[in-house]
């Protein structure tokens, strides 16, 4: 009997583990990946959360009133807390764009590859993700005002403070400077985990470029002279010239990686999009030659769209064109048409960018009904309602130019909200309708996150303060008229 | 089966028919109190054999017995007296009122016996019988009304899973459900159910949790640990409280010890659980259509002869349409289908003759079980097998188990004992409902419906065609793909789930006994089961969030397996020595060694099938998107030891102490060591006083650490499906290698008192418990690139009080009355979370509220969006719209889900051989939020949207024909409102038209009739001559009456499932009254 005990006593005791600690090993995922994997998921995230249409993500196409709720007009009317939208545009940003471009830089640079040629690409790969970086602190910047910047991404402060938006605006103009220059055009950089240029370095710094017109732009009602300098200093660098510049995202034709907008028209089998009256309206005006190429018209042939914020019934109105339900549609992050229509703008500032306004506005309209496949440029630029200098004349806008540009470039925008909402916010114009039943004024901007407000309270009320209130009508620092 | 069954009955019928011929004397006569008084129910045995019988209500027994055996009489709370059997054939025997009347013998942790005047701690009985009289589909809703302290919360969903939190929630983020223990061994219970179940959203399942395969029929009681003290022998895992549930045995009885149990139970729906519509309006949003938008009606062609016709909007999931007109003929659903009798033909507008509650079915519940069991001096055998058969609600849905046990135990020789158990049960699942917002067939009733909707014609569609026309088509052309929601019968019977789980639950058990006082038991036991489970959509439904991406995909197929173990290993020394004449000292001393494994593989289909319906992973349209997998291993290395002084049966003190090494932890800090103490005092033994029986005071303390969850230490990233090239993301969680274990501390004193010879007491416990040092993902700003970093941080107060009384009314020989009452009230606070965290979100939910730990307040309040208010305290109402303001912020608090208290009360009446027992459940407060009032006010489902307002005129018209209503407050300048909102377009009632989340939190208190039972036991005369032991018959109702409640159209006890997330009502089943037959026959 004692021998039994023993025997137990035994077993026991060698099923105690002396290293009892060493199971606790998550074997199923990695806990090393290849910094460029890392590239790969933020810049899906990146281009995903611009290119949406899902109410919970990005209503700045309806806000840019180019589409219209069927139903459930909530987002319409400019509601953007009943669904969190600010809090997933953020959260996006910092946690899916920015943590993991930091976590796919600081790998790269830590990473001995097997080749001289491999490791020589390092400096390429590292200023790509600094460009990337800076596009999505420039959206964070544009849509909040002030952001954590100086202490965001640093797990060992919980509670990062909001830095003036400013001032971040400009060190991120400096930032991406100093990346345009380190990019070396002889030499590659991600290859195929760059599925936007396939590592064409060349192509990437004329998209940084873009991107500093932009910048530069959208600073030139507060600090003209920086917006001066960048707009220069990016047109010498080398901006866009062809619609084959363009930065778009190869999507794929399976679920998880199709073009968002078709998972939300057509896998989602629901109906709750049609076009907007205020852009319908605009171009059944113009007799525009890229309605078709827009939207689907109606039964009985014409274009119509639904009164902004009123129930619009599916089958009364207009629907997107079907090649915004392909899956396979890029997702695009910047154009060749939106450049052009930045020249115009810098034209019209004076700024020397080479060129006239009109000459940038046409070949900005030019690019876009290149881009669609749209015919009958010319006669449409000769249209006493499109040209340039007719409706110069004619404007009775404070700024002429702002309302000329402002609308074409908005037509040109269309499908890509963000911009389009950012420009009409700069600009103030096209003129939006008042919704039917209009939660607050036009969002001049979002709402800082629910969450924000909760976890992050004392830094929330500074920057709240600092801003001039954190609502929806508050215009941000650059938004100055 | 059932031929076979009868076989056996045969078989077991000749047995007892032989035993009867064996020849002896019958002896009979009464047994009786001191004072004469009859005593039914005592037993006697003839010593040394397995015969014996019980007295009956008369206290009169009779027995077969030859002349010089012995007769054991016992009965409790009395001295067993030996009689030797003489000439005579009638022996009457007075037992005398044991000095140790109140011996009341508990098991307590580690199964350990131990007499409950001697605990220093809380614990609570919970007789078998208890749990099995009124059948349940799950028995740990039995136990709702039957202890204090516990806080039970069911929910409706078939098979699906209940909440048992003992004492209040004491974890942030962890477990707070209790420790299931059967024979001193950990069983596991976890909820397979995905987070998306958790916080409703849609197209997910409640699995159930795994206590529920326990077979009642096997319990032979059940204790109930309640604080640390009482269970901290368990170490971390039992903080939460602990379930003790202790099996049947083999008995050493008259009869051949046959068993059979039979049980019928069938429901009917509670209609105050369910909605009540409005009959006057019918399909649409409002007067928004046709070529003006103005008209309630679609105008379109759907005849072809080239006229326009007037269509019902099918593509609309409410009723805020066109007043009904039975003169009126348009165009319905199912005048598009060209199988319909109604093709092209229009129809009469008027309000559903069947409406969504002929959808649901007669539950109906089988439970069949046979027990075998006997003992000798040497041993004891059970052998049980039941099955348990359940339809449910919902067409096409199932619950099937069958559940087998075996449980022996044989005495080798004077020292060793070897005993063993092993449960096997198989548990088939079929066409659970789909729980939370989307893809909810209740959710759509109760949200998202047309009134006019007939769901006998729906039948007839589904059936006659076997496709999926449905009365929301998104075009009026035949066959056209659903908008928003499938035929309810289409999706009943083509996007049912399976599941199975096969699970064995054993132990074997040695003990060796080395002297009178000194025992060693070693024991191996093991709970081990596979379990699958497969979802399906079939091609044409909705397109839903579906499989692994969630992707929307009108078809498809996943599967999950599961495999969980946990092994546990112990070895304990068990001593009992009087060391003086008054002083007795018992101690434990043990190792346990603990093991779980928890594997999954979550596989599914992407872009839905390419065969239609053919349900298999090859069949995905798109590649198949990289499994889920999972693979956790996990342990803990615990020694214990505890000491138990005993005074003379009057002062007794408990100290313990465990040390954990976890795997979950660092080195360096895995290893933890935590002390209990716990005192009572049997103060009667001091005062003399003939109307005090018995009076114990206690008090005790206990620390109880924890350790963390499985891979809590170390980042690991994130695999995405690849867009083309290798894609991963950092994690959302930052994890945290510098852990240290979580600690809860807890006080407690009771008081225990029973006065006039037991026919009245109580039992009283005030306790405090806290948490320190919790594990969990602290929320962080999303600015540091993730949403949380594992801390050791915030700390949880949980204090309140039980009293739990008794009594005996009435007890005379034929008449006894009891009555129990059970009473619970628990005050949480969250005290701290993190430096400068004052808010943790436990779960967001559709509609835009939130579960929250927010420091200061109770864990779980609901916060969201509130009406704004005056300085009088008036609710601001905008002038211009008449609608209220409601705050732009959503974190105001709107509720808290924990209830103020909780009460049981029951009655048990018995007159001779009949019994008739009530129960009568009640939780006063907590909150609950609806989202089916949130979005069913809205679409202008229910009867309180269409009503005549103050004008005299129907709300619903328009405000220039006298219709809209005037919502009581003040507008912004502080003068009364006497704006009138319109209520001719849909949100009026519900969340659009300036209604905040606030508006729909309803008192989730209520009182219900929860159990009654009417038992006749057959008298020993009559079941003699049948040859039978005992037999019963009862019946039993559950949920008969839901006396108050406070939520519309649903029952507030209904949440999602188990878990941390209660107080948020959607789409869920309607409550059911259940009805039962029992019969029970003992051979």
């Amino acid at each position: 009997m004692k021998k039994l005990i023993i025997l137990i006593l035994a077993v026991i005791v060698a099923s105690c583990s002396d290293n009892i600690e060493d199971m606790n090993v998550n074997t199923k995922d990695p806990a090393k990946v290849p910094g460029e994997s890392l590239f790969t998921g933020a810049q899906k995230n990146l281009v995903d959360l611009v290119v949406d249409l899902n109410v919970n993500i990005n209503n700045t196409k309806l806000w840019s009133q180019y589409l219209q709720e069927t139903t459930y007009t909530d987002e319409s009317n400019y509601d953007q807390t009943t669904r969190p939208i600010p809090d997933n545009h953020w959260s996006i940003l910092y946690k899916d764009v920015l943590k993991d471009l930091d976590e796919s830089g600081k790998i790269i640079a830590a990473t001995t590859y097997t080749t001289i040629e491999l490791n020589a690409l390092k400096p390429n790969k590292a200023a790509i993700i600094e460009i990337l970086n800076v596009y999505a602190y420039s959206l964070l910047v544009e849509t909040f005002g002030d952001v954590p910047y100086t202490e965001a991404l640093d797990i060992d402060n919980l509670l990062p403070k909001y830095d003036d938006g400013l001032t971040v605006y400009k060190d991120l103009i400096t930032r991406l400077t100093t990346a345009i220059n380190l990019l070396d055009t002889s030499e590659g950089s991600f290859g195929d985990a760059d599925k936007i240029y396939g590592g064409d370095v060349t192509l990437w710094k004329k998209f940084a470029a873009s991107l500093k017109l932009r910048m530069g732009i959208l600073l030139s009602d507060v600090d003209n002279a920086t917006a001066k300098q960048a707009v220069e200093s990016a047109v010498t660098s080398g901006v866009f010239t062809s619609n084959s510049d363009n930065a778009g995202f190869t999507y794929l034709s399976a679920d998880p990686n199709t073009n968002p907008i078709y998972d939300n028209l057509v896998l989602s089998g629901r109906f709750d999009f049609v076009a907007a009256e205020t852009i319908v309206d605009m171009m059944n005006l113009l007799g525009d030659y890229r309605r078709p190429f827009y939207f689907l018209p109606t039964s009985d042939g014409t274009y119509k769209g639904g009164t902004i914020g009123s129930s619009s019934s599916y089958s009364t109105f207009s629907h997107v064109a079907p090649i915004f339900e392909t899956p396979t549609f890029p997702g695009i992050l910047f154009d060749y048409a939106e450049v052009e229509f930045l020249l115009a703008e810098a034209a019209a500032r004076n700024f020397v960018v080479g060129g006239t306004a009109k000459e940038h506005y046409d070949l900005g309209i030019k690019a876009s009904f290149d881009f669609w496949g749209a015919p009958n440029y010319s006669a449409y630029i000769a249209q006493l309602n499109v040209d340039y200098d007719i409706l110069i004349a004619t404007s009775t806008a404070i700024t002429p130019w702002k309302e000329v540009i402002g609308n074409q470039k908005w037509l040109a925008l269309y499908n890509r909200g963000l911009e389009a909402w950012t420009s009409i916010r700069l600009l103030d114009y096209p003129l939006m309708a008042t919704p039917t039943d209009a939660v607050s004024g036009f969002p001049n901007r979002y709402t800082y996150p629910i969450v924000e407000q909760t976890l992050n309270g004392t830094n929330w009320t500074t920057a709240s303060n600092a801003i001039g209130g954190d609502v929806p009508e508050t215009k941000l620092f650059w938004d100055k008229f | 089966m059932k031929t076979k069954f009868s076989g056996i009955l045969t078989l077991l019928l000749a047995f007892v028919v032989q035993i009867t011929f064996a020849q002896e004397k019958t002896i009979s006569g009464t047994v009786s109190d001191q004072s004469g008084l009859p005593l039914p129910g005592a037993t006697v045995l003839v010593k040394g054999t397995s015969s014996g019988t019980s007295t009956d209500f008369d206290g009169k027994y009779s027995i077969s017995a030859s002349q010089g055996s012995t007769l054991v009489v016992s009965f409790v709370g009395y001295t067993s007296k030996e009689v030797v059997v003489g000439t005579s054939s009638t022996i009457n025997i007075a037992l005398q009122e044991s000095a140790e009347a109140l011996e009341e013998v508990v098991v307590t942790a580690l199964g350990i016996s131990r007499d409950k005047k001697s605990l220093g701690y809380a614990t609570q009985e919970i007789e078998g019988s208890e749990l099995t009289t009124v059948k349940n589909g799950n028995f740990l809703n039995s136990i709702s009304g039957k202890a204090s302290g516990v806080q039970i919360k069911r929910n409706n969903n078939i098979g699906g899973s209940t909440n048992i939190v003992i004492r209040g929630n004491a974890s942030m983020t962890g477990s707070n459900q209790a420790l299931f223990v059967i024979d001193g061994v950990p069983i596991n219970n976890i909820n397979t159910n995905s987070a998306g179940q958790a916080q409703a959203t849609g197209g997910f399942y409640d699995y159930g949790n795994a206590a529920s395969d326990i077979d009642p029929e096997n319990i032979e009681s059940m204790n109930i640990l309640k604080g640390a003290a009482a269970s901290a022998l368990y170490g971390a895992r039992a903080a939460n409280g602990v379930i003790m549930i202790t099996t049947k045995k083999g008995k050493k009885a008259k009869g051949f010890g046959v068993t059979i149990n039979s049980g019928a139970t069938i429901g009917s729906i509670d209609k105050s659980t369910f909605a009540k519509y409005q009959d006057q309006y019918g399909a649409g949003y409002g007067p928004y259509y046709g070529p003006n938008e103005d008209d309630y009606w679609y105008i379109e062609d759907v005849t072809g002869d080239g006229n326009d016709d007037q269509v019902v909007v099918y593509t609309e999931d409410a009723s805020y349409g066109a007043a009904f007109d039975p003169n009126l003929l348009v165009y319905q659903w199912d005048s598009f289908d060209p199988d319909s009798p109604n093709y092209r033909t229009a129809t009469p507008w008027v309000n559903a003759k069947n409406g969504p509650i002929t959808f649901f079915e007669t539950p109906l519940t089988l439970t069949n079980s046979i027990t075998l069991d006997k003992a000798t001096d040497d041993g004891s055998f059970r052998l049980n097998y039941s099955k348990f058969d359940q339809t449910g609600l919902l067409p096409n849905s199932s619950i099937r188990k069958d559940n087998f046990s075996i449980n022996g135990n044989y005495k080798f020789n004077d020292k060793l004992t070897a005993s063993g158990y092993a449960n096997y049960i198989k548990t088939n699942g079929k066409g659970r409902n789909s729980t939370g917002y989307n893809d909810n067939i209740v959710g759509m009733f109760k949200q998202w419906f047309q009134t006019n909707v007939d769901i006998k014609q729906q039948k007839e569609a589904y059936f006659s065609t076997g496709r999926n026309i449905t009365w929301n088509p998104a075009t009026s052309e035949a066959g056209s793909a659903p908008i928003f929601w499938d035929n309810p019968y289409w999706t009943r019977y083509e996007n049912y789930e399976t599941d199975a789980r096969n699970r064995f639950v054993g132990n074997a058990t040695l003990n060796y006994e080395f002297n009178d006082w000194l025992n060693v038991t070693g024991r191996v036991a093991t709970d081990t089961y596979t379990e699958i489970q497969e979802e399906r959509r079939a091609n044409g439904s909705v397109p839903g969030d579906f499989g692994i991406t969630r992707g929307s995909a009108d078809s498809g197929y996943g599967r999950k397996n599961f495999d969980v173990s946990e092994t546990n290993y112990d070895l304990m020394f068990n001593f009992d020595k009087d060391l003086s004449e008054k002083l007795n000292l018992k101690g434990i001393a043990g190792v346990n060694i603990r093991r779980n494994v928890f594997k999954s593989i979550y596989v599914s289909t992407a872009g839905g099938l390419s065969v239609p319906k053919l349900y298999s992973l090859q069949n995905s349209k798109d590649p198949i998107p990289l499994p889920e997998e999972t693979d956790q291993i996990s342990g803990v290395d615990g020694i214990y030891a505890s000491a138990s002084f005993g005074y003379d049966n009057m002062l007794f003190l408990d100290a313990t102490i465990r040390r954990d090494r976890s795997s979950t932890l660092p080195k360096g800090n895995s290893v933890f060591i935590y002390p209990s103490v716990a005192s009572s005092f049997v103060f009667t033994k001091l005062v003399n006083q003939d109307w005090l029986t018995f009076g114990k005071f206690r008090i005790n303390y206990a620390e109880v650490g924890n350790d963390a969850p499985f891979d809590f230490l170390y980042d690991t990233y994130v695999v995405n499906i690849p867009p083309g090239a290798p894609s991963t993301s950092v994690s959302n969680t930052k994890k945290n290698a510098n852990l240290k274990p979580e600690r809860t501390k807890s006080f407690e004193i009771g008081l225990d008192m029973k006065f006039i010879k037991n026919r009245i007491g109580f039992d009283f416990a005030y306790y405090k418990n806290t948490s320190v040092d919790q594990i969990f993902g602290v929320p962080i700003s999303r600015g540091t690139g993730y949403t949380s970093k594992v801390l050791n941080a915030g700390e949880i107060e949980n204090y309140g009080v039980e009293l739990s009384l008794f009594g005996s009314p009435i007890k005379t020989t034929d008449f006894n009355w009891n009555v129990n009452v059970n009473w619970t009230k628990n005050e949480n606070t969250v005290l701290s979370l993190a430096e400068g965290i004052e808010n943790l979100q436990l779960g967001s939910f559709q509609g835009g509220v939130t579960i929250n730990a927010r420091v200061g307040q109770a864990y779980g309040v609901i916060q969201g969006t509130d009406f704004t208010y005056s300085d009088n305290g008036e609710k601001i109402v905008d002038a211009t719209s008449g609608e209220y303001i409601k705050t732009s912020t959503s974190d105001n608090v709107i509720g808290d889900t924990n209830p103020d208290w909780l009460m049981g009360i029951s009655n048990t009446f018995s007159y001779k051989n009949l019994s008739i027992s009530f129960l009568i459940d009640i939780q006063q407060g907590g909150s609950i939020f609806s989202l089916d009032q949130y979005y069913g006010q809205a679409t202008g489902l229910y009867a309180e949207t269409a009503f005549i307002n103050d004008l005299g005129n129907p709300v619903r018209n328009s405000l220039a024909d006298g219709g809209g209503f005037i919502n009581p407050g003040v507008n912004p300048n502080g003068t009364a409102n006497t704006t009138r909102i319109r209520a001719d377009r849909f949100g009026a009632f519900g969340y659009r038209r300036g209604l905040p989340n606030a508006a729909f939190v309803y008192d989730a208190s209520y009182v219900k009739l929860r159990e009654l039972a009417i038992t006749y036991n057959l008298p020993e005369k009559f079941l003699s001559k049948i040859s039978l032991v005992g037999a019963s018959i009862s019946l039993t109702g559950s949920n008969l009456w839901i006396i108050s409640k406070n939520l519309p159209h649903a029952d507030p006890e209904s949440g999602l499932s188990s878990g941390n997330l209660q107080g948020y009502s959607t789409g869920s089943l309607p409550t059911t009254r259940d009805l039962g037959l029992n019969v029970k026959l003992q051979f």
